[in-house]
């Protein structure tokens, strides 16, 4: 009959519009909530990384002995910055921090809930880069989430990589 | 005069008054109740911003009123699809004139029912896990946990509950339609979808009605069964007990024919429908509780035996400590009023006198609400370890609670009784002689 | 791929894409705070640094170890501590710690504590001064008082180490006077004997452990008499060695008594008697070691049996026993003290005990005076009334008081706060408001000992360190550079030196081997003591006897204040922590209460709860009663430090104020006081949850069918096994675990509504006249009840055999905790404020529980994270003894210990094993991963 043939079909065009929505509202969702905050000072991953080719664990000291990456003093800014490009406006902005003796309130932009245990020193123990998580920074003149964080994504890896999936891994 | 000397075209009548636009009155009550659901609504969302501390709950006895409550509701449900389905499979002429407001009384304590188990949550604004939903963190409920089982009983008594209500009322909407004007009219239209009474859709009519009055009947056993099982399935003395589905059973039916005594003798004299709802009902329901009454009452002296012969301490002494601890008082309210106050019924004068109906009616209401609360209070206040032994108190925020969801129920009911035809005409129609012309008299 | 499968994965895909968009919370608002310089001791974020200091909440001084972690508040790092722990090899505590110990950090962080120098305006209310201010002031008030020829007077309470020397010179030059220490539980009658007898005004060390068998006599070992921490661990250590007895004498009820093999209870003030009785036996029978000089002998009154019988109220056969096993021992200790000495016959019975030591050898043996606690210093309360008078006469112009509370804790008819008037200026040094405080005219604020340098001495032979371990919180000084800046503004020295340096050139002296940051690790250093021999000072001894003659008058309605395990003298009672946890006899947290005896309550008709009216004399009081079970009929007792004021004023021989008063009034007044007693009953009616050990183990159920497959635990499951024999109730664990896992402290009204939130407790159960008391926490059963009836698999059982418990996933049925046995679980009924600086002391290792959820002991699982993580590094297993919770970690009786049991060598797996091992309702086949081990059953009266 001619009825028949449609089912199939619309069958097919119900979904895929309706997936199509779905994902059209995940991408606003995302824009919602992942735009990244303005930061006190226009800091590029692009360069440091991405040109002068600084490794990660260059300022991010603690990533392979802690639970935290860890974020550079001042001081460590400083170092290079008391020489390198100081005339930059950016730098400039370093600068006044360090001598008005402030820390740089930088936004954080990889933010967990509270009652989440995570463990950078494991991760990176277990083989797993950086851009796993962060993305490819080296091409970030300003750092910005690209992933979700959330549980559905980290059981999805730990599932694939046989990592531990009791409860008490990540939950605190 | 009884039922059969009415005519086809009184009963329309009759019935359909009660549809008629509401007076003042009306207004009025509907008023009021929605005040005190309102009370209700606003003691729910203060405990919410607040956290459960509100309530009167403590460490031991983590459940109370509402849990109470919603097994309280629960009951009353059940007498609805007793009367209407059961009694119908069975053929009981004389549940013609009220299974419709049975009925309805059966959907709306549900839907009053099923607020609780959301009310008494510590966090309600995640109420969505308890239901089954597929999500990529692989979350699912816990099917094991008796509390799953209620949602998923609840849930299904519900809708079956709700579907045979409307189908009941198919016939008596088109009634409504063809009297009714204006744009009750259209609604009625729309909701009777476009019965024509014909031969063929009466029968195909006839036959889903047994199938559903057949689909509702075990649900009156098994939703109960299971609303006992989250207290038998834990293992709390007091609770864990092979015989709480069976006696949370009868004990529904039990308040429920209570609470449609309560609801039918007003109802009957305020929309003067005495000749549909007469006295020979109101007895035969009068004497299905003294039934319930007598299983009520041998259950709870099963479990005193039981206490006693199975030589289990924690057992015996939450039964002892009932009867004669912090909740005496309760506890006895529940034995009197539920298996000792039945027994009136024995009495004919009492069983055929309206005022006595009525007010046994609402004792046995309030008994079977004190016999939640007993069990529910005194076996979590009182159980292994005497060090962690408590007392509980009820709050005002609950009381309001309880208060609102009494408001709710009736304000429903009382709705549906303007809405809806309140009893069915088709079926009374039934018992009726066939019109005959004489003389282009009756017709 | 076929059709239908294609569909099916559109529709997983979309549906799940769904359910994970929803519930998405912007959380950008948090700041990232960079260090501005990195600090110079390297710090790996979200781990804990470990300092070595001393506990100063009383005069023991056990040495502890303090978890600082880095923080970032207000937007600047800062290290502050967030938990407490005993310091290991510490001669003095040995890593374990007490209650009062462990609730140190509320006093740091105390909402009230003194944040500025105040000065005492015109209307009586103080106003926050700078400290130049505050100085000047008292440096003008101290030269008109030197320029009229008056004194200066400085009092402190009990004073040692590197303070007591600083304050020494200071107040020989600035010409200021210092007065005798006061410390309200100085145990003047014992120092007084042991300096009549031995020519020692010290409290010996008392070598429990060395004992097999102990006598004390009114001695509160566990509260607060010498060091309760060590105590507890030298008698748990001797119980397990099986052959030791100890009998405790008390006229009236207390943790320790209630934790002896044999509690005796003898008439009030009649303790004498028995030892009198012992120390002639020893002479008849001639046992004695060192026979006593006949002019001693002389003064010690002959008694018979019988007449000890009438004069104590103890039946002749105890007597008898107690006489038996005391010369059957052959390294006994007698320890008279606490209520029994303060007392009017308390000097006497001090004496006697002194010479019952000396006579039987214990001293040198087990009372040692080569590790003694220096007393020299402090002053009995006669030598306090002395210098009162010259108060009186107005002869002491300035008056200092600092680190004490005379006010609140001395005799309340010495009507100090009227006296105090007399000076024209009292300068209180402290860190929180109390009664002293609030007569003064300026405060100075004294910084926590864990935010100063410093030295304290707790024993002769011990020097033991405090370091800051974050900056003051506050505008706050430490006494000793209070001292010096005094010293320099007076004298006008040159040298700028802080007391940090002081103490620092101290050290550097006494320990010049060593170098600081060891020093700083360890946190003590020992002092060569003089060892000079102890000898009988025979005259001296006797006219002591004499002077101090017993009378034999028994007195009826007797209360006693003795002072209580949590608060200590009074000093603790204001830190909320400690409010919170229920003293362990009574299980009351918050308010006071008098403790009435079971058969005088059911004479009265009083019941729990009965408000009743307290009068002696003149001083009257409206308390709550509470029925206390081993209270001898007719006495009663209220802790001292419940009390504003000490009612108490009459002295005995030695100077010391009577621990109770007789002819007590009290009546009904008919209302009831919403007293919060945390126990439904004080008795486990038959349960069994108190298992008494039998010597043929006979094994009351034998394991039950399951219709469930049992859990199979690969690597590890963890378990506990609490020794019931060792534990005495002290509730140390209790607060350890507040403090580990940021358990809120919800206050009285929630605790009357039975809403506690403590994860560990102490359930006392009592039969009769013995108590035995019970950690309960979670279980951490195998087949765990609160597991099937969780809907949304909130809690469940973890492969390592944890129960474990998923705060953000708990949706709050209640229903685990309706079904928990054990009703170890707590719900959160409100959100909980942590104000500043509370909050800083919260542990980032635990998360923070907000309302609707439900939360319960885990075997402390952070701990158990950081160990596996640190086994992983080092790519092995977690070792036994590597994980420690924080109970476990601070039990000074070591009655907990946490393990592997599937690791059949581990401690924990062994007594599982034990004949001793049972489990609480174990007819329930909960199957606990929490062993108990009987206790032994006590003789009683």
């Amino acid at each position: 009959m001619a009825v028949k043939r449609w089912i199939v079909p619309s069958i097919f065009f119900v979904f895929l519009s309706g997936l199509a929505l779905v994902l059209l509202g995940q991408n606003l969702l995302w824009k919602r909530v992942y735009r990244q905050p303005e930061q006190p000072i226009a800091f590029s991953h692009e360069i440091h990384v991405g040109k002068l080719n600084l490794k990660c664990t260059t300022c991010h000291t603690t990533v392979e002995k802690s639970i935290r990456a860890g974020v550079p003093a001042v001081a460590t800014c400083m170092s290079c910055h008391k020489a390198v490009a100081a005339d930059r406006p950016q730098v400039q902005k370093l600068r006044e921090f360090w001598e008005k003796k402030e820390p740089i309130p930088w936004e954080k932009i990889h933010n967990l809930p509270p009652h989440v245990y995570f463990s950078h020193k494991r991760h990176i123990q277990a083989g797993i880069d950086c851009a796993t998580c962060h993305g490819e920074v080296r091409v970030m003149p300003e750092i910005r989430q690209v992933r979700s964080l959330k549980m559905g994504w980290c059981v999805d890896c730990h599932r694939a990589k046989a990592a531990p999936l009791d409860c008490y891994t990540c939950h605190k | 005069m009884k039922t059969t000397d009415l005519t086809y075209s009184e009963v329309n009548s009759l019935v359909l008054r009660m549809l008629e636009p509401p007076r003042k009155a009306y207004f009025g009550i509907l008023f009021f109740l929605l005040s005190v659901v309102g009370i209700g609504v606003t003691a729910w969302a203060y405990q919410i911003f607040r956290g459960m501390g509100v309530t009167g709950l403590n460490n031991p006895v983590g459940w109370g009123v509402y849990i109470t409550d919603f097994v309280f509701w629960v009951g009353i449900a059940h007498s609805g699809t007793l009367i209407s389905a059961i009694l119908y499979l069975f053929r009981a002429r004389w549940r013609t004139s009220i299974y419709r407001s049975a009925e309805a009384m059966t959907v709306f304590a549900v839907l009053t029912a099923g607020l609780f188990p959301l009310i008494h949550l510590g966090r309600v604004w995640l109420f969505y896990w308890l239901f089954p939903y597929p999500n990529q963190r692989f979350l699912w409920p816990n099917f094991r946990s008796p509390l799953i089982l209620d949602v998923l009983a609840v849930s299904t008594y519900l809708t079956v509950s709700s579907v045979f209500f409307f189908i009941g009322l198919l016939p008596d909407i088109a009634a409504a339609r063809d009297q009714a004007t204006g744009w009750r009219k259209k609604v009625y239209a729309v909701l009777s979808l476009g019965w024509k009474g014909t031969h063929r859709l009466w029968h195909h009519y006839g036959a889903a009605y047994l199938f559903f009055a057949a689909l509702a009947t075990p649900l009156v056993i098994s939703v109960h069964s299971v609303v006992s099982w989250d207290f038998a399935l834990s293992i709390i003395p007091g609770w864990h007990s092979t015989i709480f589905a069976p006696y949370f059973v009868a004990g529904a039916i039990h308040s429920g024919l209570a609470m449609v005594l309560t609801i039918l003798i007003p109802l009957r004299k305020i929309f003067k429908v005495e000749k549909l709802i007469t006295l020979d009902n109101l007895e035969a329901m009068a004497k299905m509780i003294i039934l319930t009454g007598l299983i009520v009452g041998y259950a709870y002296a099963t479990e005193f035996f039981i206490a006693w012969y199975s030589g289990n301490q924690y057992e015996y002494e939450i039964f002892r400590w009932r009867a004669t601890g912090d909740y005496a008082a309760e506890y006895w309210i529940m034995v009197v009023f539920n298996s000792l106050i039945p027994l009136l019924f024995f009495v004919k004068r009492i069983r055929r006198s309206v005022a006595w109906l009525f007010a046994l009616g609402i004792l046995i209401n309030i008994g079977m609400w004190f016999e939640r609360y007993v069990i529910i209070v005194t076996s979590l206040a009182h159980d292994f370890l005497p060090y962690a032994w408590g007392h509980y108190k009820p709050s005002l925020v609950e009381f309001a609670i309880t208060l609102g969801s009494f408001g709710w129920f009736f304000l429903l009911f009382f709705s549906f009784a303007k809405f809806l035809p309140a009893i069915s005409i088709a079926e009374t129609k039934e018992l009726l002689p066939l019109p005959v012309k004489r003389g282009g008299k009756r017709g | 791929m076929r059709r239908r499968d294609f569909i099916k994965l559109l529709g997983v895909a979309s549906s799940a894409s769904v359910a994970t968009s929803c519930g998405l919370t912007p959380e950008n608002s948090q700041k990232l705070i960079p260090y501005l310089v990195p600090p110079d001791r390297e710090i790996i974020p979200g781990k804990g640094m470990f300092l070595s200091t001393t506990c100063t909440e009383c005069p023991v001084h056990c040495g502890i170890s303090v978890q600082v972690r880095d923080k970032v508040i207000q937007n600047r790092h800062r290290q502050v501590p967030i938990k407490i722990e005993g310091l290991p090899g510490h001669p003095i505590n040995d890593g374990r710690l007490c209650i009062r110990g462990q609730a140190a950090l509320h006093r740091l962080y105390h909402a009230e504590r003194f944040k500025q120098p105040m000065r005492r305006e015109g209307d009586g209310q103080f106003a926050p001064i700078s400290w130049e201010e505050a100085y000047q002031v008292i440096l003008q008030h101290m030269a008109k008082v030197k320029s009229d020829q008056r004194k200066i007077g400085y009092l402190s309470g009990r004073t040692t180490g590197a303070l007591a020397e600083l304050m020494d010179s200071f107040c020989t030059h600035v010409g200021v006077e210092k007065l005798p220490e006061y410390e309200p539980l100085f145990p003047a009658s014992v120092v007084n004997a042991s300096f009549a007898l031995f020519g020692r005004k010290e409290l010996p060390e008392y070598r429990i452990d060395r004992c097999d068998f102990l006598l004390s006599v009114g001695a509160d070992l566990l509260e607060t008499f010498g060091n309760p921490v060590q105590n507890s661990r030298r008698i748990a250590a001797q119980r397990k060695k099986g052959t030791f007895r100890w009998v405790h004498l008390e006229p009236h009820v207390s943790l320790t008594g209630l934790n002896a093999t044999q509690r005796l209870t003898p008439k009030p003030d009649s303790e004498w008697a028995v030892i009198a009785y012992l120390l002639q036996r020893v002479h008849q029978s001639g046992r004695a070691k060192k026979t006593l000089p006949g002019s001693v002998l002389q003064e010690v009154p002959q008694l018979s049996i019988e007449k000890v019988e009438e004069l104590t109220g103890i039946p002749k056969e105890k007597l008898q026993h107690l006489e038996e096993s005391f010369f059957a021992s052959d390294r006994p200790l007698t320890i008279a003290g606490g209520v029994s000495t303060a007392s009017q016959n308390g000097a006497f019975l001090a004496a006697l005990t002194g010479l019952l030591q000396w006579a039987t050898g214990q001293v040198g043996a087990t009372v040692d005076y080569t590790t003694a606690v220096d007393y020299s210093s402090v002053g009995s309360a006669a030598a306090m009334e002395s210098w009162l008078k010259e108060l009186d006469q107005g002869r002491i112009g300035v008056l200092f008081i600092s680190r004490c509370n005379p006010v609140g804790t001395a005799p309340q008819s010495w009507q100090l706060h009227h006296r105090l008037k007399k000076a024209d200026l009292v300068v209180g040094l402290a860190d929180l408001p109390d009664e002293t405080t609030a007569l003064c005219d300026i405060i100075l604020p004294v910084s926590h000992s864990l935010e100063s340098w410093g030295e304290v001495s707790p024993r002769k032979d011990v020097a033991s360190v405090l370091q800051p371990v974050l900056d003051p919180i506050y505008e706050t000084r430490t006494e000793g550079d209070i001292l010096l800046d005094l010293y320099r503004l007076e004298l006008g020295a040159a040298e700028t030196v802080d007391y940090r340096e002081y103490v620092q050139k101290r050290w550097r002296k006494a320990s010049s081997s060593r170098d600081l940051p060891t020093l700083m690790q360890q946190g003590y250093y020992s002092v060569s003591a003089e060892k000079r021999p102890v000898r009988l000072r025979e005259t001296r001894a006797a006219n002591l006897l004499r002077s101090a003659r017993p009378q034999e008058k028994t007195e009826a309605a007797i209360v006693y204040f003795p002072p209580s395990l949590r608060f200590y003298d009074g000093r603790s009672r204001r830190l909320p922590l400690l409010q919170e946890i229920p003293d362990p006899l009574s299980s009351v947290s918050y308010g006071r209460w008098i403790a009435v005896s079971v058969a005088t309550a059911k004479r009265l008709g009083i019941r729990d709860r009965d408000e009743l009216r307290l009068g002696i004399g003149e001083w009257e009081t409206q308390i709550a009663a509470r029925i206390q079970p081993g209270l001898p009929e007719g006495v009663f007792v209220v802790y001292r430090d419940q009390l504003d004021a000490y009612p108490v004023h009459h002295l005995n021989p030695a100077g010391e104020p009577l621990s109770f008063l007789s002819g007590a009034r009290l009546e009904k007044t008919g209302a009831r006081v919403a007293l919060p007693i945390l126990s439904g009953s004080t008795s486990d009616h038959e349960r069994g949850i108190i298992a008494h050990f039998k010597e043929e183990k006979e094994s009351k159920h034998e394991p039950q069918v399951q219709m469930y497959e049992p859990h199979e635990h690969k690597v590890y499951r963890w378990a506990m096994a609490i020794d019931l024999e060792a534990c005495t109730g002290c509730s140390a664990c209790v607060a350890a675990c507040y403090q580990e896992n940021n358990i809120p402290l919800v206050g009285k009204e929630e605790h009357v509504r039975g809403r506690e939130m403590a994860w560990i407790r102490i359930e006392p159960y009592y039969t009769g006249e013995e108590a035995e008391f019970l950690p309960m926490m979670c279980q951490q059963c195998d087949n765990a009840p609160c597991e099937p009836v969780c809907p949304v698999y909130a809690t469940y059982h973890n492969p390592e055999g944890l129960n474990a418990q998923i705060y953000n996933r708990c949706v709050g049925t209640r229903y685990c905790s309706n079904n928990c046995p054990y009703k170890a679980r707590r719900f959160n009924w409100f959100d909980h404020e942590w104000p500043e600086p509370l909050s800083w002391g919260l542990n980032p290792d635990v998360s923070l529980r907000n309302r609707g959820v439900m939360e319960k002991c885990t075997f402390c699982v952070h701990r158990i994270r950081s160990a596996k993580d640190a086994a992983r590094d080092e790519d092995r297993l977690v070792l036994d003894g590597e994980v420690v919770p924080a109970c476990a970690q601070t039990c000074p009786a070591d009655a907990i210990v946490f393990g592997n049991l599937l690791d059949p060598e581990s401690r924990v797996a062994k007594l599982a094993r034990s004949g001793r091992a049972y489990h609480v309702l174990e007819e329930l086949n909960t199957q606990p991963a929490v062993t108990y081990l009987s206790p032994h059953k006590k003789e009683g009266e």
